[in-house]
């Protein structure tokens, strides 16, 4: 009996120790992907989506932003700044951006990445038997991302650890930059023409790129390169190389190119064309419309592809919030502290403001990070009437939205103890000061230093007292959504972020004209052609109500006989106002300094507006490599500093 | 501890005895010093082999040779010697032994005498481990043993601790110990295993002691052994059960005046500086006049119960033991509740000879609900908010300041949304292990052992809101729902061949293993929005009408396995030299091809001083044994699948089209290995004064290389990260413990007390090449692994202090002034303003801590205390800080307690209200949130009282103890508690219940944050056997 139970033991024993121990050490995963699948003709077609998503990264982050656009000639820091937003407006002393803070470090981390990833897609495309349409926007990809980078930080590396434009398959800690020539001739040029040949005309999915796309970038990398090789105001490039093209065309050469390709694409449009009134442009209902040819698209159906909540508070489903559409929060000032009377005669608070989309595109989520310069809307928004711009751009009025609120009152007493129901304006910003604005905040509590007109229910600012806590907000941006059952304002945004527009054909053509070149239409009749559209009215922002009017003809009317620069950036600011694109504009006509070294704003709101003066430099029109890149390379100090950008030591 | 048995037969002889002409006949009984019979004890012929065991009521009757000496032991009780006289009746009395008590601790594949154990080794017996009464072991564990740090990082019921044994070593991979349970290392989650289950803890601690488990090691060990019947024990029954009620502590937060006046120092402020900031006004659900304590309407008092009942019996040739136990554990936050039902048995049976077979298996059935509240909102809440609307009902949520709002929460509220807002998880987990052992007759001490452990654990998590439920604003807010399911399966095989022989004064033994284990894991998760009614809660998301999600992150697959060789040989001589030395070879499938397997040598020595021939002079002196080790371990840092590098996934919208895109996140690295842990461990146990006085010592210094690190690549590399081994830490520390017996049985006094006493230092030795620090993750060289890396608050900038506008343009007198360590012009100004570089490396670990416990007993009534304490060390308190928002300083949130600085008061500790921020929050709001870690904490005290024999005789009653405890009575020495009222312990992970859960970069940190808050609970028990 004994013998049989031993046998039976060291039986089952064997059994179970030898039987499954062949396999117990091999291993296959079964939810991941390795990176062998991107060598499959399914991994190559998803790397383009992930080269799409990665949009999102850098278009809508709200630093990158803001990178783009404090210290510029719209906006400065506001009152809820932090470093980020102080040290990039470059108006108080001593606080600069600099490697260790500078938020170009948004794009720099994301670019390579997604180069690295278009350069495999390239690579294993072909092999796996993709078509030349599709690896074509791979190359769109990679010379999109180096041109942001090249306009940037001056030249980048174009090797990333195996090979000049090879996808990266081993760990590599050291890198070493080549100049901006370089950049352009090896990659951003020939990628984008072989681009522009190989793409489709209509795009693939919504919002994928077509041949006009890739022109659009073309023309602005020509017209950009040709700037650089002039250098008018002779800011130093890096690495040091001197302004001699590779392949020996010049200046004019590159203007010409820009101009003929943007007159090309402006004569055979494909998809693309602008919309009737600027209000159209950015109408959220409008959104993904034909003058907007590349955007960083979000969704609020889905939170998983939209890559942020679209209920309950911002973040992401998956952890990762950095692909949210958080800009408009940065300029967004809080009317929430607003205050109105729930009674007459006596002052008992209420805010006539609830936080919620549920109220608009007027209302976004109040981060109050960066507020206008007082000067955009003596300048750039001079004319505000026969435009459509100032409208359509800014929110100048701001009805009461307390009835999506718990227990609304039926009315709240405002200005003059005023009665103001939802809808009616409870805070205006008036294009003028009338005088005789009573900011003392004596009576009427708004709480936020706002005044107050004899006559009229809601609190106004002049507009040219605006402070950085009270400010117009940005309506192109609103946050707005087709879903009613969502009753706050706390997710990132679910609109696109737009990033190329239909219309900067126009523009690029006219400023390469002003930069000499010639063909059938001036710089003055590609103006003309937005500022015509521009004049068109089909409904008022301000008023909330339809405005069918055409100015087209009177604000044609204004326009210089004589197309400057200077000109083409203000005009630039009218139609791209808040775009992100600011300070790339500045830094490629070099005008960054002598445009924005002074600005005006009110230390409080109704107050006389003060000049602040910012500290320019001229190295900083090259941005520093982030701290995280030069304390990731291997290598000694002296290495370290040769890659960084001159003045950031 | 009379009121412990420890009812344990070793069968030392089974020979029958030999009659011889000039014998005579003995009988006898064998008693305890209560009078009860001892069965089983061995009673022998001095210098015979003739002898025999008492039976059942304790009589033994034998032939001895007339003038011999019988010896009479029990495991236990103290030998005595009897001298034979005549034919007579003997009664012998043993007395209990202390020391031998503990006499066999679980080495893993093993067990040993605890002298001959030359391993850093730390025993805790079960009975001791429940004098603490919670349903959790690591609780029970926390100051207990030196050198094991139990943090607590969720006040939540049902959480279990952090372990640290010897601090940390790793950066990314885990640093929590390897649980064995029943000899088969444990697959699951350490709450599933019942503290009334537990026979013994073993805690190895060194590496000449955890080598045996090789690359799982390096953490440390602990062994659990249940609880299985005595060979010959009668029947038993225990019952054990205790129940008792628990009051929440309240977060300090200030009440409607205190508010009020906030406000109004912050609007002066905003005025006196002419800043532009809009001062926070009362709401229209607020007013001066109110004084709203949100805590108060929120909480209730917790019930904490536990029923425990165990069945065991023995015999010569088997034995049995079952049970089963209910917990309940039920915090102050209404419907947050664990509740656990456990079950237990363990068979052993000798079949014939030569074999043996048995069985452990304990299940368990656990529920924790109500997980997803915290006491945010109720911290947020403005205390002069009115949540009552002029009728009376209640007001879904009240305003703090123009722009906040929090939804109000009562108890009745919470108790009416029980079936509305569910979070519940509910596991199901059964561990069992099965052996069988065949002694060879042909060879003396050689046995053939195979274990085999069958383990699985699933856990279904369901969320539900119900519409409207949490919203703010919004009664009609569509709900949502969600679902997730987790399986565990594990199986283990170990083939072991033992010899154990003892030839005159050598003894061996050898251990031969050859193992191979599995483990599977998987996951999935769903989540929908908008159920159109309540009544589905999770139970069927396909009625959702929103959108469905499935997020990547709450998916999960793995399945790893492991194969192991290992040998053990352990060799004394005399007792007095012992050394032993082991060699165990794993490989893991999640090591790539050809890297797979990894060998790791350890080798001990100890020496038992007290019995050389020239100590015998120290009478007083009972043991003193040194000990030396040395081994290599690793921990199975590199989770399955990261040799292979890796494709990230990301999520994109082509307007409504939904596609998945790729991107190279990882590249392969084949080459990937363990981390390596040297340890050399040096230890002194002594007892002295008849075993009145015992303790252990020990040193110990450990290495560990090849940290796994993910290097971040610069970002032109195109690519995120790889995985490499780099990096070194290394831990330092001692550890004493000290037992003793102050008064034994002195007029019916006793008094025994012990302490605890441990420190560590951890040191980070280097990060990639050429890199000395890494500021992202707060990790630098030559410091701990646990430190802050932030601004250091040295006190308030007062009205007259030089060199303000220099270090802080823009700032005012009374902002939070920081440490500043830049340069100094001759004539002593400071040359910049403080930024970034100012940061400092703050300290989190205490320089020492340990725990202490005493009992004080009086013929049958006994007082125990059990506390804890720790010397610095940093606690970080972000209620205090800016990451919870609740010390803004302004009036916009609900404030805790503070004293601020105003112009009329400026010693304050906390900054002026209203001044200089930083985003959201008062600059440098983060240095408000450090503490000194210091307290001492007095954990429980019972009082217990023994029901005396004589008269439990008449109910059939062995022992029935009636007990009442106070759990978390008071603290001692702890500037947090003195400043606060709070627990000084901390009660959240970094990353958990603050407003801003990214600000620390290290998320492994345990702070205070919003969760669960602590209690205080009162309890009587009664503990029966019959």
């Amino acid at each position: 009996m004994n013998k049989i139970y031993a046998k039976f033991m060291l039986g089952v024993g064997l059994i179970l120790s030898f039987a499954s121990c062949s396999d117990i050490l091999d291993e296959e995963p079964r939810n991941i992907f390795e990176p062998g699948f991107f060598e499959t003709e399914q991994g190559v077609v998803g790397g383009l989506t992930g080269l799409y998503e990665s949009l999102r990264h850098v278009y809508g982050q709200p630093y990158y932003y803001g990178a783009l656009e404090a210290g510029t000639d719209e906006y400065t820091y506001g009152s809820q700044a932090d470093g980020n937003f102080k040290n990039a407006d470059l108006s108080i002393q001593g606080s600069i951006p600099d490697a260790a803070n500078s938020r170009f470090d948004v794009l720099w981390n994301t670019a390579y990445s997604a180069i690295n990833n278009a350069s495999a897609i390239i690579d294993n495309g072909a092999a796996a038997g993709v078509a030349d349409a599709l690896t074509a926007e791979a190359r769109f990809f990679r010379a999109f991302y180096y041109f942001q980078l090249v306009q940037s930080f001056g030249g980048v590396p174009l090797d990333l650890g195996s090979g000049e434009l090879k996808a990266n398959t081993t760990p590599s800690r050291v890198s070493t930059r080549n100049t901006v020539p370089e950049v352009y001739s090896r990659c951003i040029f020939p990628d984008l023409l072989k681009a522009i040949n190989d793409l489709p005309e209509q795009s693939r999915l919504t919002g994928t790129v077509t041949k006009n796309v890739a022109r659009l970038i073309l023309a602005k990398a020509y017209l950009t390169y040709g700037w650089w090789l002039e250098n008018p105001n002779n800011i130093p490039t890096y690495p040091e190389c001197p302004r001699t093209d590779p392949d020996g065309k010049d200046k004019t050469w590159y203007f010409q190119q820009a101009y003929d390709i943007s007159l090309y694409a402006i004569a055979n449009p494909g998809p693309y064309a602008l919309q009737p009134t600027f209000y159209d442009v950015h109408l959220w209902t409008n959104d993904r419309n034909k003058e907007i040819m590349l955007y960083a698209d979000h969704n609020e159906d889905n939170a998983v592809y939209n890559e942020g909540n679209v209920t309950g508070w911002d973040g992401s489903p998956d952890g990762d919030n950095s692909a949210q559409n958080q800009a408009v929060w940065m300029v967004t000032w809080y009317f929430q502290n607003v205050q109105s009377s729930t009674v007459a005669g006596s002052w008992s608070g209420k805010s006539p403001f609830q936080r919620t989309v549920k109220a608009g595109q007027k209302f976004s989520r109040m981060w109050s990070r960066m507020a206008p310069i007082a000067d955009v809307f003596e300048k750039a928004f001079a004319e505000k009437t026969l435009d459509s711009r100032f409208d359509a751009t800014f929110v100048t009025t701001y009805p009461a939205t307390y009835q999506y609120g718990t227990n609304p009152p039926s009315v709240l007493y405002n200005a003059n103890y005023m009665p103001i129901k939802p809808g009616d304006f409870a805070v205006s910003f008036l294009p003028k000061d009338p005088g005789g604005i009573d900011y003392s905040n004596s009576v009427y509590k708004s709480n936020s230093g706002l005044g107050v007109l004899p006559g009229r229910a809601d609190y106004v600012v002049a507009l040219d007292k605006i402070s950085r806590t009270v400010f117009p907000g940005l309506w192109k941006l609103g946050i707005a959504r087709k879903g009613t059952d969502y009753n706050d304002d706390k997710v990132s945004s679910t609109r696109p972020f737009n990033i190329l527009k239909f219309s900067e054909f126009y523009f690029i053509a006219a400023e390469a004209a002003v930069k000499g070149a010639t063909g059938s239409q001036s710089a003055r009749d590609l103006i003309n052609v937005i500022r015509a559209r521009a004049g068109k009215w089909t409904y008022s922002v301000a008023e909330e109500a339809p405005k069918n009017v055409d100015n087209s003809t009177a604000v044609i009317a204004a326009t210089p006989a004589t197309i400057t620069i200077d000109y083409i950036l203000d005009e630039r600011s009218r139609e791209y106002f808040g775009d992100g694109l600011r300070w790339y504009e500045l830094a490629r006509t070099q005008t960054w300094k002598e445009r924005c070294s002074t600005y005006k704003i009110s230390a409080t709101v109704g107050q006389t507006p003060t000049v602040v003066p910012r500290y320019i430099e001229t190295y900083m029109y090259l941005r520093p490599v982030p701290t995280s890149q030069l304390d990731r390379l291997e290598g000694d100090e002296a290495y370290k500093a040769a890659f960084q950008n001159p003045g950031y030591e | 501890m009379n009121y412990i048995k420890f009812k344990f037969i070793v069968l030392l002889c089974l020979i029958s005895v030999c009659a011889s002409a000039q014998n005579i006949a003995v009988k006898g009984v064998v008693k305890d010093t209560s009078g009860e019979p001892i069965i089983g004890a061995s009673v022998l012929e001095k210098g015979t082999t003739n002898g025999i065991i008492t039976d059942l009521d304790g009589n033994f009757s034998l032939q001895a040779k007339k003038g011999s000496v019988l010896v009479v032991s029990f495991i236990g009780y103290k030998t005595q010697e009897v001298t034979v006289n005549s034919v007579q009746s003997l009664k012998i009395t043993l007395l209990e032994d202390s020391k031998t008590l503990d006499e066999v601790v679980v080495i893993g594949y093993g067990t040993q005498r605890k002298e001959a154990v030359t391993g850093s080794v730390a025993s805790m017996r079960g009975d001791d481990l429940r004098q603490i009464p919670t349903g959790n072991v690591t609780a029970a564990l926390q100051n207990r043993v030196a050198g094991v740090e139990m943090t607590q990082t969720s006040s939540k019921p049902g959480a279990g601790m952090q372990i640290r044994i010897r601090g940390v070593r790793s950066l990314s991979a885990s640093n929590d110990p390897l649980i064995v349970l029943d000899g088969i290392p444990f697959a699951g989650s350490i709450n599933d295993i019942d503290p009334n289950s537990i026979k013994s803890l073993d805690i190895l601690k060194d590496a000449s002691a955890t080598a045996i488990y090789g690359s799982r090691g390096a953490n440390g060990v602990i062994l659990i052994t249940t609880i299985r019947g005595n060979a010959g024990q009668k029947p038993q029954v225990t019952y054990n059960g205790y129940y008792g009620i628990k009051n929440a502590i309240e977060f300090p937060m200030m009440n409607g005046p205190e508010f009020a006046e906030l406000r109004r120092q912050a609007a002066r402020t905003i005025k006196d500086l002419g800043l532009s900031a809009s001062p926070v006004t009362n709401s229209e659900d607020e007013s001066d006049e109110t004084n709203t304590n949100y805590q108060d309407l929120m909480y209730r008092t917790g019930v904490i119960t536990n029923h425990d009942i165990n069945v065991s019996k023995g015999t010569d040739d088997g034995n049995y033991a079952f049970g089963a136990s209910y917990y309940l554990d039920q915090a102050p936050i209404p419907t947050q509740q664990y509740s656990r039902l456990a079950l237990r048995a363990s068979v052993d049976q000798k079949l014939g000879k030569y074999m043996k077979v048995g069985l452990s298996s304990n299940s368990s059935y656990s529920l924790s609900q109500g997980s997803q509240i915290n006491t945010g909102d109720a911290l947020a809440s403005s205390p002069l908010s009115n949540p009552y609307n002029e009728d009376g009902t209640i007001k879904r949520a009240v305003k703090s300041g123009p722009t906040d709002i929090y939804k109000v929460w009562t108890k009745d509220l919470l108790e009416k949304a029980d079936d509305k807002w569910m979070s519940d998880t509910k596991s199901f987990a059964s561990y069992n292990s099965l052996y069988g052992e065949v002694s060879t007759p042909w060879i003396e001490g050689l046995k053939y052992r195979i274990n085999v452990g069958l383990n699985v654990r699933t856990t279904k998590g369901g969320g539900f809101t119900g519409i409207g439920v949490t919203s703010t604003t919004d009664p009609n807010a569509p709900s949502s729902a969600s679902v997730s399911n987790a399986l565990t399966t594990n199986w283990a095989v170990e083939n072991m061949l033992t010899y154990d022989r003892t030839f005159n004064k050598h003894n061996i033994n050898v251990v031969a293993l050859y193992s191979a284990e599995q483990t599977h894991y998987d996951r999935t998760h769903v989540a929908v929005r908008d159920l159109p009614a309540d009544h589905f809660q999770y139970y069927d998301l396909s009625k959702a009408e929103g959108e469905v999600t499935i997020t990547p992150n709450n998916q999960g697959y793995y399945e790893s396995g492991l194969m192991s060789y290992m040998g053990r040989a352990m060799y004394s001589y005399d007792d007095r030299y012992m050394a032993s030395v082991t060699f165990r070879a794993d490989a893991s499938s999640r090591l790539a091809k050809g890297h797979q397997w990894h060998s790791y040598p350890a080798v001990s020595l100890g020496w038992n001083l007290h019995k050389e021939s020239f100590m015998q002079d120290f009478g007083w002196l009972d043991q003193l044994k040194l000990r030396v080790g040395y081994g290599e371990t690793s921990n199975q840092s590199v989770n399955p699948y990261q040799t292979l590098g890796l494709l990230g996934t990301n999520k994109y919208n082509f307007g409504t089209t939904y596609l998945t895109g790729y991107e190279l996140s990882q590249l392969p690295n084949p080459k990937l290995g363990w981390e390596y842990t040297t340890t050399w461990n040096y230890g002194l146990n002594f007892s002295l004064f008849g075993n009145r006085l015992s303790g252990t010592i020990e040193y110990y210094s450990q290495h560990t290389k090849d940290i796994l690190l993910s290097v971040n690549l610069p970002s032109t590399s195109g690519v995120g990260s790889y995985m490499a081994n780099i990096g070194e830490t290394q831990n330092r520390g001692f550890e004493i413990s000290l037992n003793g017996v102050i008064l034994e049985n002195v007029n019916g006094w006793t008094w025994e007390a012990g302490v605890n006493f441990y420190h560590n230092q951890n040191e980070l030795l280097s990060l990639a090449s050429g890199q000395d620090n890494d500021e992202g993750n707060w990790w630098f060289k030559g410091h701990p692994i646990n430190v802050i890396y932030d601004y250091q608050k040295i006190g308030i900038w007062q009205e007259n202090d030089p060199y303000r506008n220099i270090l802080e343009p823009g700032g005012n007198a009374g902002m939070i002034k920081v440490k500043y360590t830049g340069e100094y012009a001759e004539d002593g100004t400071p040359v910049r303003q403080i930024n970034t570089d100012d940061r400092q490396i703050i300290e989190v670990d205490p320089n020492f801590q340990g725990g202490f416990n005493t009992r004080v007993a009086y013929k049958n009534w006994d007082l125990s205390i059990v506390g804890g304490f720790q010397n610095g060390g940093t606690l970080i308190s972000t209620l205090y800080g800016g990451t919870s928002y609740l010390n803004m300083l302004n009036g916009r949130h609900g404030n805790v307690k503070v004293d601020y600085w105003t112009p009329e008061n400026t010693g304050a500790k906390y900054p002026r209200p209203g001044g200089i921020t930083s985003a959201d929050n008062m600059k440098y709001a983060n240095s408000m949130a450090m503490f000194s870690g210091s307290y001492m904490k007095v954990r429980t005290i019972t009082v217990g009282y023994n029901v005396p024999k004589s008269f439990l005789e008449h109910l059939g009653v062995n022992d029935l103890r009636l007990y009442a405890t106070v759990q978390n009575p008071f603290v001692l020495f702890s500037p947090y508690n003195n400043e606060t009222g709070m627990d000084p312990e901390p009660n959240s992970l970094a990353n958990e219940n603050q407003a801003v859960t990214t600000q620390y970069a290290n998320t492994g940190l345990a702070v205070v944050g919003y969760n669960t808050p602590a209690t205080r609970n009162f309890l009587f028990g009664l503990k029966l056997t019959f």
